[in-house]
């Protein structure tokens, strides 16, 4: 064994003793020259995604979400007396374009199905990138009047004093992440996105979501902390160490075209869930008629942070050709060039 | 002015949110109210002091001692120590900070999807990040008030601010249009840049703003978009009627939201106390 350590030798690409251990055990070699975070030849991860049939948002989307609960093997011994956060995507507001963020009820639907399975409180938070008035976008958005209805507490992420954290993901060269102090007093952080192309990232879904829990004080309106360091690059350190915990997609009506405010309403009918986030964005991206393959956050995500080949992803719910909707692309928009799934 | 004396700190300062410690942004947006309110109030003195405190060798003021580069507040305190002669070395150290920062500007690609000008030397929110909007606009007020109207960074200043109105009126955190369609206006944004730039250029450059913000303010309830609004329109003589009702209702609707955090409260009551605007000389109309 140390004659092998002597002729892998050491430095920047150097072996941890801990991963020489572990690639002599499972005959899977460290290449050299690629991200810690990232292992070629590994056993590919599996994962699943639930997609239900959804027609409009006044049916029964707390069912739905129980079910899909269900269907994921979410069972109630593991929510019960957790706190969970939901993290809408709530990026501005604008007349006549509610497809800009992720519908007040779904959130509701999502605040009751927690609660069914028995956690102990349900919250709201969000830290918009553009207004620096969240609650303007909170109450025009509608989100308020269901909140306060149903007594649910929201909570601005961007003013929150944060915790500094190492970042793990690495991709970026942002050596740390702040995250609002208030995850330190959850259980469960559960992105509830919106199903929206997106003309920097190609799609918006739930790991981009993600960009909105880092607190404005700390990275700007707009976050651009983030996008100095690389968008993609930040998307994948956000969700490599934060971790979050399960995806909601509110694919009942997405936006296609000049994503991620921009753009048209497009009626899908769908809602998307699951535990691993790449893996639900990948299933929207096929709904979207996008290769998760050609989205290049997702393909740098791959057997890292979650599966998104198709072959990994064991489709709970509606198969995906059952309700792939071709979302509008524009072809002046290089993050939308060339991604149309075949 | 009793809601934010409530929250005072007995050290000195406020904090965001009552329970909580000292925060530089809350202190300094609190200061601005009571200073307008009167001069002499026994909070300014402790807290003008606390904010020293926090200020660093480089006359920056970041949001907390382990994020330096979140520098933005440093103008908000500029202005919160413009009337205290004790603090005097304090608002110097401010201003020259200003003076010598910008945000990162560089020549636009030609094939740019992004409409505005990014050479243009403004401000940023973040060290070594673009300029934008508000902290643009805060920094020029800053620098405005602290006599500095003739310098060249104040006029790069309002240059890019005019550069990011939005072509049919108003401003966003600070892109206009990008693969070309033009984006959404935003109270704030708009009331805090026609804050920086009145008196400095002529009304018909801005009015298609001023008209988006009088319709906003008249629907705005929310104390950030609503305070801005009004300093904003206030700056031009344009405030509407009503101003005080529509800032009461905004506060009444604390029972929806829970407390305002400081700042945001601080920002609501400002145009009760500053009806024309944050900007002590710059009361007169510009020429139409």
């Amino acid at each position: 064994m140390a004659h092998s350590q002597t002729m892998i030798g050491h430095g920047d690409g150097g072996w941890t003793r801990r991963e020489f251990l572990y690639a002599l055990a499972g005959g899977i070699v460290l290449a050299s020259g690629i991200s810690a975070g990232r292992w070629y030849f590994r056993p590919r991860l599996q994962s699943e995604a639930f997609v239900a049939k959804a027609s409009d948002y006044g049916g029964n989307l707390s069912g739905l979400m129980v079910e899909g609960f269900r269907e994921l093997g979410v069972a109630p011994e593991e929510i019960r007396g957790k706190r969970i956060l939901l993290k809408p995507n709530l990026v501005e507001t604008s007349m006549g374009a509610p497809h800009i963020n992720t519908h007040p009820l779904v959130l509701r639907g999502a605040i009751e199905a927690f609660l069914r399975l028995g956690a102990a409180t349900v919250m709201v938070a969000e830290g918009p990138g553009h207004r620096r008035d969240t609650l303007a976008v909170y109450e025009e958005s509608g989100l308020a009047d269901v909140l306060t209805e149903d007594r649910i507490r929201f909570h601005d992420l961007n003013y929150i004093t944060g915790y500094t954290v190492q970042n793990i993901g690495r991709q970026s060269s942002l050596r740390t992440l702040t995250f609002p102090a208030l995850f330190k007093e959850v259980d469960w952080i559960v992105s509830v996105a919106k199903m929206k192309t997106h003309h920097w990232t190609g799609a918006t879904l739930s790991m981009k979501n993600l960009f909105g829990v880092m607190p404005g004080i700390y990275y700007g309106w707009p976050k651009n902390v983030l996008h100095h360091a690389g968008i993609e690059n930040s998307i994948l350190d956000i969700n490599a160490t934060l971790k979050p915990h399960f995806a909601i997609v509110d694919g009942i009506v997405g936006m296609e075209g000049d994503g991620p405010i921009m753009g048209d309403p497009k009626k899908v009918g769908v809602v998307v869930m699951g535990r691993n986030l790449a893996a639900v964005d990948a299933t929207c991206c096929r709904i979207m008629g996008i290769d998760p393959h050609k989205v290049s956050y997702l393909e740098r995500a791959d057997n890292w942070l979650g599966p998104i080949a198709e072959g990994s992803i064991e489709q709970r719910g509606e198969a995906i050709a059952a309700v792939r909707t071709n979302f509008n692309l524009i072809d002046t928009i290089p993050a939308q060039q060339g991604i149309r799934l075949v | 002015m009793k809601l934010l004396e409530m929250r005072a700190l007995p050290e000195g300062g406020f904090p965001s949110r009552s329970g909580e410690p000292f925060r530089c942004d809350a202190t300094a947006w609190a200061m601005l109210p009571l200073l307008f309110f009167n001069p002499h109030h026994s909070l300014l003195g402790s807290a003008g002091t606390r904010l020293a405190e926090a200020q660093a060798g480089d006359g920056s003021v970041s949001i907390a001692l382990d994020h330096t580069d979140a520098y933005w507040p440093t103008a908000i305190s500029v202005l919160a120590w413009s009337r205290s002669p004790v603090h005097a070395s304090h608002r110097h150290r401010g201003v020259q900070f200003l003076l010598e920062t910008t945000g990162r500007h560089f020549k636009k690609e030609p094939d740019s999807p992004v409409q505005h000008d990014s050479s243009i030397p403004g401000w940023s929110w973040i060290a070594d990040t673009h300029s934008w909007v508000e902290p643009t606009a805060l920094a020029v007020c800053a620098l405005r008030n602290s006599g500095f109207a003739q310098h060249q960074r104040v006029s790069d200043g309002v240059r890019l601010l005019l550069d990011r109105q939005l072509p049919n009126g108003g401003w966003n955190y600070g892109n206009t249009k990008v693969f070309g369609v033009e984006l959404h206006p935003a109270p704030e944004s708009t009331g805090a840049a026609l804050q920086a730039v009145a008196g400095l250029v002529p009304y018909q450059e801005i009015k298609k703003s001023v008209d988006y913000l009088r319709a906003e303010v008249d629907r705005a309830r929310t104390p950030i978009g609503l305070g801005w609004g009004l300093l904003g329109l206030g700056a031009w003589g344009e405030a509407p009627q009503g101003s005080s009702d529509l800032i009461h209702q905004a506060l009444g609707r604390q029972e929806r939201y829970g407390p305002y955090d400081t700042s945001s409260l601080a920002l609501l009551l400002l145009p009760l106390v500053a009806p024309g605007g944050i900007l002590e000389v710059h009361n007169e109309r510009p020429p139409m």
